[in-house]
């Protein structure tokens, strides 16, 4: 099998941004691997991937939420020939559905990620641990019930 | 070379919170790979770990304000032959001295650590990528002495 190259690994970065913006919820999914652990920004504990996505899921993908991210300059670190760490940081709006439809709107603006990627059996890079996090305080609003997703 | 094992993983993260204390004297560099990047509390960017670790160095309390660290639930993922991944939770207490020579208690409540450890050539783990948050602000109090 090739050794993973940079370029790889920031396309999967890239993508992962991108399936989240779409709300392409299952491409989403298959981005981590069924034994990932991730610290989300906002979590005092680390969880696994698959109760993440159920919650992104219902705050981020549904209809009425919003998603959008620029990303800055993707570090990548190479581990051996199936592993990679790609870290960055990046600035995020965020419209966010709670349980009971209230909609938050919060502003990201020193977010940083680090994602560790890894080989699965069929040769895909998949995420097997991230931890997000803000340099600074995250800043949210309720928005009224009525208003469209807010755009960035 | 050894397989890694978890307990290899929790005697290295434990031993970097005790250097960090100040309750043992190894040095910090040299628990880190020379390409090592990390992303420190506050930190916006992420930077060389050599950096941040000669930085924290400087820093680091004296016998007589020594810093108490409580590493939480720690979950190992052991990748491969020589990759491990330790995500915990900590929390860690320390004072500083500002500019005016005031001191101030630091107080991470709710701090958050991944940190990747390789097996070098030499045999020793070593960190290659670090990642510490806090999921609340620190609490800054005035501190006495």
């Amino acid at each position: 099998m090739s050794k993973i190259s940079s370029d790889d690994v920031r396309a999967e970065v890239k993508k992962f941004w991108d399936f989240l913006s779409r709300k392409l919820k299952s491409q989403f999914a298959e981005m981590y691997l069924s034994s990932a652990t991730v610290f989300a920004a906002d979590a005092r504990r680390m969880e696994l991937a698959r109760l993440m996505l159920v919650r992104r899921e219902r705050e981020l993908l549904g209809p009425a939420s919003f998603v959008a991210a620029k990303l800055g300059s993707i570090d990548v670190q190479p581990l051996g020939a199936n592993l990679a760490i790609a870290s960055y940081p990046f600035h995020l709006s965020i419209t966010r559905t709670r349980a009971g439809g209230k909609r938050y709107q919060s502003e990201v603006p020193c977010g940083r990620a680090t994602q560790v990627f890894q080989r699965d059996e069929k040769g895909v890079l998949r995420i097997i641990h991230e931890h997000m996090s803000s340099a600074e305080p995250v800043s949210s609003k309720e928005l009224p019930p009525t208003d469209p997703p807010a755009r960035v | 070379m050894t397989k890694i094992s978890s307990e290899d993983i929790r005697k290295e993260v434990h031993r970097f919170w005790a250097i960090l204390s100040g309750n043992l004297a190894d040095k910090l560099e040299e628990m880190y790979s020379p390409t090592a990047i990390v992303f420190t509390g506050k930190a916006k960017r992420s930077e060389s770990a050599k950096l941040m670790a000669a930085r924290r160095s400087r820093q680091l309390p004296g016998p007589a304000h020594s810093s108490i660290a409580e590493v939480g639930a720690m979950d190992v993922q052991i990748v491969g032959t020589d990759v491990a991944i330790a995500a915990y939770t900590y929390s860690f207490n320390t004072q500083k001295v500002l500019a005016n020579g005031s001191k101030v208690q630091i107080n991470t409540t709710f701090g958050r650590a991944t940190q990747i450890f390789q097996r070098g050539e030499d045999g020793a783990l070593r960190i290659v990528h670090e990642h510490l948050s806090a999921a609340a602000p620190p609490a800054l109090e005035k501190a006495g002495g």
